[in-house]
């Protein structure tokens, strides 16, 4: 009941937003409290979960496991974080105020299909979830009206739609392997039952479209070329979503197929997702160094986690599986504070120029930490909980003598920490430019949210909750096959 | 065997005599398209027979390629007109001498030595026709091999009669998607090649935009006769290869009874009058291309062919 | 499989002709130059689908392919044009000519290399079907999908891109008759579903850079590099 509750609420929710009375407060209101209510039943589900293995809603339709909790978890806690940057954020920013009640609105649509994505197990439905992902966000991302924001909004939607379409294809071919194999179970469970008796050619073909398809929506090199555009242009709360939670969920969707491609292909599922990781790992490092917009900074860092985990997943075993279910949980919450911090300078300055932000720290202690604190977090320094994850990933494709891709990684890693830092220190200390004109006051909810944010960044990188560490492990088991 | 060659001998009759009236069908058929009164259906026979009561005038600068032109220009389609399958559905006596290659071939000497005296005389236009018409030819050869290359490979043959059998032995066979594009493309090809809307206008008088027409403009009396009427006998044949061996062999004789050749006469220009009736369904429909852009339309024509033959290589 | 199909049987030489069609329409929307022209490739495009999946219903008996078709039939050719024309009417309606990166011979001789390519990439996976009655489907499909995807890269024009992606589902589905045919049904209705909501947004969207910019040129659209940052 409660996972179907999850999936109802933000519906009922977008409804009451959609009506144009309401006003744009009621609506901000219902909002905040219903993404409160969507977290608050997520933790159920994850401590049932916990206790019992599968939550079950709608056998054979609606089934949550670990690792569809843990996605639940991150999609509702980072959308509370959201939700009440929003509550700010958008009443200072948005011209045309009255038009609010179709932001909230489609706020609460675009969490339903992110929420769909973890909780439907059949792989057709799972698919339609991640497309409507897509089509819910579009405009949030064009929300904003400009030219720039438009032209972020329409490459999004055209390249994962396009991307969407090639998964399609993948999925389809997909059934087809199933039905070969013998088996009508069409759900993700069940997939993986009979996986060892696929057939391989009709694997690879699946294998390869969804990664490559679902690969443009996560951002993986060389399908990224929309993911800086819109993670730079939308709304920033929008940004926390799609940066943080968006992107994770339809990489849930690739993890979930690699213990079906891995007892059908062998290690060549394994050597694929390496050689995306790496890739997209090494690209956005570099691409990092030449940014000039500190959101798109933020933006290719996504990059580059994505490509993180896809690299430990390629590593294999449950050590990296470990530390790519760690990487997930600190990515999403670390790049959301990241990008509160970048809207809150944003908020300051009134410029997306890292050239043109100086001696932050003077202007506005607040955010001024904010951001290096996410910044440094970000970048893996330690003692915070990136640093944690992809020092457990690194650690265990050494144990496992992947010397060669380790290597790589830690280069990449090593420029990637480097690029932020870099920008993240001239925005934030030194002095304050007199000729730019500074509005140093946010609003409440926004230096509120920073708070929030900041608790899980700085405590997951010293203390893992014990029931949370519980579903990892057994989220990494899932993937593990 | 003396009955063969008779029944091979009344095909070129056949192909003589009808051909004209084709060409006046088309001009009647569009000029009532554009609701008006039109030329009677044997004007061209009438122009045919006064051309031949005229002098004729040649350039001095000329020379023997631009006499001897218009003789083959007038033989040419009369050869491929012994090779092809046009009344009968078994080969006649001279069909032995050349498969659908050599009637292409024989097809475009014609085509190269009429390109060759528009540009003998110094009539400016002429040689302007001749490159256009060479741009047309060059876009539209690849097609033809494609086109022929993949019928072949379909029967196995590049014999025509045992292509046509090909198409409705069993008649699923014709609803193959090879068959329906092949067909297609050929169409296209055929307009490209008969100077046909949208490549050329074959009604227009103004020489800048001519392609096909303005290589005959010099010629006069008997000349311009036999370039005419072997202009005619080539879209006849064409029709003919169209209709009888890429389409089907349906309304063809396949007994040796003299009957039956005659029945086979009408059957086959009703076919063409079919044929005449989409082709000016296509010509009335669409307006003619800017020259540039007579490669687009080839090329349109080139994947449907290069589609015929993948659909049919990985058919399961 | 319930039943094999006989090679020769006419249904089957029917559905492959209906393939044929198909992949010449997916061609088509690659070589026409004018929206509208776009528009009435895909509206083709869509029935050959539809008609693909009644022939193969017919020949397997499956009311299920039937009302496959019948939901393609309905959504394709009828629902997403009326949609079209009421949201984007002035961009679809009015002849206009699309302005693409490379001219149409070159597009076209691209498209035939990943025709030529689909059909290499399918043959490992036609070795695995084999036996199977519309195993041409795939191999269309797929090229159809690659070319969907090409005219999306080329098109330079909101319209023809969105409906390259529909094309690629097109594609999609047209592969999933031969591979996919017992999908379940409420699948393929929620998948039409999402395909109205993807037009919508997209036509939406659409509306929204045409007023903001005034064109629907978006690859024009280039506003967003590194360089550029005010």
């Amino acid at each position: 009941m409660i996972v179907i509750a999850i999936l109802v609420l933000p519906l009922l929710a977008a409804g009451l937003c959609a009506i144009p009375t309401i006003g744009r407060r009621v609506a901000a209101q219902i909002t905040m409290a219903t993404f409160i209510i969507l977290f608050a039943l997520s933790i159920r589900v994850a401590l049932r979960v916990i206790a019992l293995g599968t939550y079950v809603a709608a056998p054979g339709w609606i089934e949550v496991d670990a690792f569809g909790a843990l996605i639940l978890l991150l999609v509702t806690a980072v959308g509370v974080m959201a939700c009440l940057y929003s509550l700010g954020y958008m009443a200072r920013t948005t011209h045309d105020k009255s038009l609010l009640f179709h932001y909230y609105a489609n706020l609460n649509l675009f969490i339903f299909s992110m929420l769909a994505v973890p909780v439907v197990v059949v792989p057709s439905i799972t698919w339609l979830a991640v497309e409507f992902t897509t089509l819910l966000s579009v405009l949030l991302v064009g929300f904003e009206n400009s030219r720039e924001a438009l032209e972020a909004a329409w490459k999004y939607a055209i390249l994962t739609l396009m991307g969407a379409a090639i998964a399609l294809f993948g999925f389809l071919v997909l059934f087809w392997a199933m039905r070969q194999a013998g088996s009508d179970d069409y759900t993700w469970a069940g997939l993986v039952s009979v996986s060892s008796h696929m057939s391989p050619v009709l694997m690879r073909m699946a294998f390869l479209s969804i990664l490559v398809g679902f690969g443009a929506k996560v951002g993986f090199v060389p399908l990224h070329t929309w993911l800086p555009d819109a993670h730079s242009q939308a709304p920033t709360p929008v940004c926390a979503l799609l940066s943080g939670v968006e992107t994770t969920a339809v990489l849930y969707v690739i993890l979930r197929l690699m213990p079906i491609a891995h007892n059908s292909l062998g290690a060549s599922a394994e050597r694929w997702a390496l050689v995306f990781g790496l890739l997209s790992v090494g690209v956005a490092a570099f691409l990092l160094l030449q940014v000039h917009d500190y959101k798109r900074l933020f933006a290719y860092s996504t990059v580059e986690h994505m490509g993180i985990i896809m690299t430990a997943v390629g590593l294999g075993g449950a050590a990296a599986h470990y530390g790519a279910m760690y990487q997930i949980l600190s990515h999403a919450l670390t790049k959301s504070l990241c990008f509160f911090a970048a809207g809150s300078v944003l908020m300051i300055t009134g410029t997306r120029n890292i050239a043109s932000v100086k001696g932050l720290m003077r202007a506005s202690p607040l955010a001024g930490s904010a951001l290096l604190l996410g910044g440094l977090a970000i970048a893996g320094a330690p003692p915070f909980a990136v640093f944690l994850g992809e020092f457990s990933i690194l650690r265990a494709g050494i144990n496992q003598g992947h010397y060669f891709a380790i290597g790589l990684l830690a280069v990449f890693l090593s420029v990637a920490f480097f690029g932020i830092l870099l920008h993240v220190n001239r925005m934030v200390l030194g002095r304050t430019d007199p000729t730019v004109e500074l509005t140093p006051r946010i609003p409440w909810t926004c230096s509120l949210t920073l708070f929030v944010a900041a608790v899980p960044v700085i405590i997951f990188g010293l203390y893992v909750p014990n029931t949370l560490h519980q579903l990892l492990i057994r989220a990494a088991a899932i993937i593990g096959g | 065997m003396g009955i063969k060659i008779a029944y091979n001998l009344a095909q070129v009759v056949v192909v003589m005599l009808f051909a004209p009236l084709v060409a006046g069908v088309i001009n009647r058929l569009k000029e009532m398209v554009q609701s008006k009164r039109g030329p009677s259906i044997f004007q061209p026979y009438f122009d045919i027979w006064k051309l031949f009561h005229k002098d004729e005038v040649i350039s001095e600068e000329s020379s023997w390629i631009f006499r001897f032109t218009p003789y083959l220009v007038f033989v040419t389609p009369i050869f491929v007109t012994l090779l092809i399958p046009v009344l009968t559905s078994y080969p006649l006596f001279f069909a032995f001498m050349g498969d659908m290659l050599g009637g292409g071939f024989v097809l475009a000497l014609g085509g190269f030595f009429a390109t060759l005296a528009a540009v003998d005389t110094g009539n400016p236009y002429g040689p302007m026709g001749a490159s256009r018409t060479r741009l047309v030819g060059f876009l539209a050869e690849p097609v033809f091999m494609i086109v022929f290359f993949t019928v072949s490979f379909v029967a196995g043959s590049t014999i025509p009669y045992i292509v046509q059998q090909k198409w409705v032995h069993p008649i699923a066979n014709f609803f193959e998607p090879t068959h329906i594009l092949v067909m297609l493309a050929f169409f296209m090809l055929i307009l490209a090649e008969g100077g046909r809307i949208p490549v050329d206008n074959p009604s227009g008088h103004f020489e800048l935009v001519m392609i096909d027409e303005s290589k005959g403009l010099e010629y006069s009396g008997p000349g311009a006769a036999l370039m005419k009427w072997g202009g005619q006998m080539k879209l006849f044949v064409l029709i003919c290869i169209f209709l009888n061996v890429l389409v089907t062999p349906w309304g063809l004789a396949s007994g040796v009874g003299v009957g039956e050749l005659l029945l086979a006469v009408p059957l086959v220009l009703l076919k063409i009058f079919i044929f005449v009736l989409a082709l000016v369904t296509v010509e009335s429909s669409l307006a003619k291309l800017r020259l540039f852009r007579i490669s687009e339309f080839l090329g349109a024509a080139f994947v449907i062919s290069v589609a015929a033959m993948i659909t049919w290589l990985f058919a399961v | 499989m319930p039943h094999v199909a006989q090679p020769e049987s006419i249904v089957v030489q029917l559905n492959a002709l209906a393939g044929g069609l198909f992949l010449l329409s997916a061609f088509g929307m690659v070589a026409t130059r004018q929206v509208q022209g776009c528009m009435r490739f895909f509206i083709l495009q869509s029935v050959f689908l539809a008609s693909s999946a009644v022939l193969l219903g017919l020949e397997l008996r499956s009311w299920h392919l039937i009302a496959v078709g019948v939901i393609n039939l309905v959504n394709k050719a009828i629902l997403i044009p009326w949609l079209f024309k009421k949201t984007v009417s002035e961009e679809v309606y009015t002849k206009r000519e699309i302005s693409q990166v490379l001219n149409i011979p070159i597009s076209l001789l691209v498209a035939l290399g990943l025709t030529v390519g689909a059909y290499y990439l399918a043959s490992p996976m036609l070795k695995v079907g084999a036996g199977l009655p519309a195993l041409a489907n795939l191999p269309i499909g797929l090229a159809t999908l690659l070319l969907g995807a090409y005219t999306l890269t080329v098109r330079r024009e909101a319209v023809p891109q969105l409906l390259g992606i529909l094309s690629m589902e097109n594609g999609a589905f047209f592969a999933s008759l031969a591979i996919a045919p017992e999908l379940h049904l409420f699948i393929e209705l929620v998948i039409a579903f999402d395909l109205l909501v993807a037009v919508f947004v997209i036509a939406v969207l659409t509306r929204a850079i045409q007023r903001r910019i005034g064109t629907t040129e978006v690859g024009s659209l280039a506003a967003l590099k590194e360089e550029s940052v005010r």
